[in-house]
């Protein structure tokens, strides 16, 4: 067992709890796996996705007796496994396609007797030319409902969860019926478009790309809340989800998180200010980098731009400004909930600063590449020499990244050791980003050496996060 | 207006005149105008419920897509009711939106609507004060749907404390159905409607 192991276990004892805080082993020991976030996907064209689609749609045709149609149903509802599919079929095929929804326990029984037939739906007699058509559920009526039914379904962007028109009967509709009674080209397009996205969207290993204007889809191996990248347009997002990468939230707290936000958008917004006074001496000053460290030009007062208090009590020990502290008093019910306001407050101000830091680190990014740029036309070096900037601002967007998706995992957790961790884990890594921001933005009076070896230690401050609370 | 949605009502209104509902009182349909597209509902307020004794009527509209899109239905009649707006009559019922099917009448839609009225889905409201004082106090409750059927839909159960209440805002100048409105939210605190009306 490694010594990393040992103090693993230390932790979930309380009592051990300074012990674990003073042995600073997360910076020591390396994580398990340097690099657990690789997500290897493939970026697929819609001809592509179509072709894959239609593969398994064939492998199950020849494997059981279905029309493809009736096949696409299957599939459709089981989540495309073709081998559990064909396991279930084994077992019990009537089974099968009653989950499916493609047959009734008991069927009713039809009168086939034409002229006396009534068409539920119309009410009429039902037209010599026109057919009278039933699904597996035996509920009939004549094509002509059953194209208006369709059609208008259609229009309402109803596609594979087309169904049966008789009431509580929800028996799915399969392709080839749809295809065949619908004749309007326009009606018989939008089908087929709405149908291909459910069939998509119904794949557990298929994502379309969330980037504005792109049309991949993304295929992975495995449906994890991991970081997925697009190749055409570079947008990254959760897989699971589809939402921008949460990690260490997982996908149903972000999601919370997200429709919190949006509701309570109005109380928060005075937080929106991107200026504040200098609380010394009161100056009015515009934060214009990512950073969080801010220098009063005027009193040169050291300050934190989150709690506005003196630098010099964050720095070092324990970068206390990320970390929520709750009033233990509980009074009336108006108390509670300005106290749960202020709660939520806390927590939403640091996500969305965090948010803006790495905003304004893009502009930074691009100074820096100007910066080399005007260094190697002067000959100071050429770009190899001073890429290690580049580098080091790419890898402080994604330590603010994952800091910025700390907040609210931590505003979901219940009060214990466990959030106490993870809050005292938060803080150092918010104390190594906000150092290595401040190293950054004065990089050129910052020793080389003392910038990579600030880099090492943001990113293994990042990975242990990771590794401790992102369990997928 | 199309054949089929013509068809069908004409027929769904045979259908109403000549069912037992009918003959025990219970539902009744109306058409109004010649076009079909219109037609006025009745619904007897179901018994062992705050609401029985009283009449409610609905207003009905047939939409060119029928039956392939469900009826827009309304209450006509003031009615306290978890899944009914008291102020407009609005109804939270999924046969009217995406559980409709084709093959539904408007005497199924009458007869869920009664079902409705004996069985309220606090959970899925349309009305979330009426909504949250069903689940917090029963009892008020159905005093006030009791109380709204005797006045809006000719119920038998007068509440003369609930009167007297709404006789003293009328006397401060407060018109008699925001009066009323206002005290069945405040589930008839006196202070606390006044405060309310008057803030
Ligand atoms: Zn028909
Ligand atoms: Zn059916
Ligand atoms: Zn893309
Ligand atoms: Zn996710
Ligand atoms: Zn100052
Ligand atoms: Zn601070």
């Amino acid at each position: 067992m490694s010594e990393y192991d040992d103090e693993d276990m230390e932790y979930s004892d309380q009592d051990d709890y300074e012990d674990y805080y003073n042995a600073d082993r997360d910076v020591m020991s390396p994580p398990h796996n340097p690099d657990a976030e690789y997500f290897p996907v493939q970026c697929l064209t819609v001809d592509e996705v179509e072709k894959f689609l239609n593969e398994l749609v064939e492998q199950l045709c020849t494997s059981i007796h279905v029309t493809p149609s009736m096949s696409k149903v299957l599939l459709y509802e089981n989540k495309w496994a073709v081998q559990e599919v064909l396991w279930k079929y084994n077992e019990d095929p009537d089974k099968l396609f009653v989950a499916s929804r493609m047959k009734t326990l008991q069927p009713v029984t039809v009168k086939t007797i034409r002229d006396k037939f009534v068409c539920p739906v119309c009410v009429g007699p039902v037209a010599e030319e026109l057919g009278i058509t039933s699904l597996a559920c035996g509920h009939c009526y004549c094509d002509n409902c059953w194209r208006c039914h369709f059609e208008n379904k259609i229009k309402q962007g109803v596609s594979t969860e087309l169904s049966c028109m008789a009431l509580n009967c929800e028996l799915l509709v399969p392709e080839e019926i749809v295809l065949s009674t619908v004749n309007k080209p326009i009606l018989r397009k939008k089908y087929q478009h709405f149908a291909f996205r459910e069939y998509i969207k119904s794949h557990p290993l298929l994502r379309f790309c969330p980037g504005a204007n792109c049309t991949a889809v993304i295929k992975s191996k495995e449906s994890l809340a991991k970081k997925a990248i697009c190749t055409q347009c570079e947008t990254s997002f959760c897989f699971k989800c589809g939402n921008d990468y949460h990690a260490p939230t997982d996908c149903a707290t972000i999601k919370k998180w997200i429709t919190k936000c949006a509701d309570d958008s109005e109380t928060s917004n005075y937080i929106a200010a991107n200026t504040k006074d200098c609380p010394k001496c009161n100056i009015f000053i515009e934060k214009n980098g990512g950073c969080n460290h801010m220098q009063c030009l005027s009193c040169k007062f050291d300050f934190c731009w989150m709690c506005m208090g003196d630098w010099k009590a964050h720095g070092t020990e324990y970068y206390d400004c990320s970390k929520y502290r709750e009033n233990p008093q509980n009074g009336s019910e108006s108390a509670r909930a300005r106290e749960a306001l202020k709660k939520y407050l806390h927590y939403y101000e640091r996500w969305e600063n965090h948010s803006k830091s790495l905003q304004l680190e893009k502009q930074t990014l691009d100074k820096i590449k100007e910066r080399i740029n005007s260094k190697v036309m002067t000959s100071k070096g050429t770009w190899i020499d001073w890429q290690y900037l580049l580098d080091s601002a790419t890898l402080l967007a994604k330590c603010r990244y994952t800091l910025q998706y700390t907040y609210p995992y931590a505003y979901y957790m219940d009060n214990g050791p466990k959030k106490e961790l993870f809050e005292y884990q938060q803080a150092k890594l918010e104390a190594e980003i906000e150092n290595l921001s401040w190293k950054i933005e004065r990089a050129e009076t910052t020793d080389r050496g003392d910038l990579e070896n600030q880099m090492d230690i943001a990113e293994k401050r990042r990975a242990t996060m990771l590794q401790d609370f992102f369990h997928i | 207006m199309n054949n089929i949605a013509t068809q069908r009502i004409k027929r769904e209104f045979k259908e109403v005149i000549k069912s037992e509902e009918l003959a025990k009182c219970s539902i009744k349909v109306d058409l109004i105008g010649d076009s079909y597209t219109e037609l006025k509902g009745e619904i007897a307020g179901p018994p062992d419920t705050p609401y029985e004794g009283g009449t409610f009527f609905l207003e009905i509209k047939v939409p060119e897509t029928y039956p392939f899109n469900p009826p827009k239905v309304r209450f006509m009649t003031k009615i306290w009711h978890p899944n009914i707006s008291s102020v407009t009559g609005a109804i939270c019922l999924d046969i009217l939106k995406d559980q409709w099917a084709a093959a539904m009448t408007l005497r199924t839609v009458l007869l869920s609507l009664q079902a409705l009225m004996a069985a309220a889905e606090p959970d899925d409201p349309q009305d979330a004060v009426v909504a949250k004082q069903y689940k917090e106090y029963p009892e008020i409750f159905a005093k006030t749907a009791s109380h709204w059927t005797n006045v809006y839909a000719g119920g038998p159960n007068k509440n003369s404390d609930f009167d007297t209440k709404i006789q003293r805002l009328i006397d401060m100048g407060i018109e008699r159905d925001q009066a009323r409105g206002a005290l069945s939210t405040y589930n008839w605190d006196l202070e606390r409607a006044t405060e309310q009306l008057f803030s």
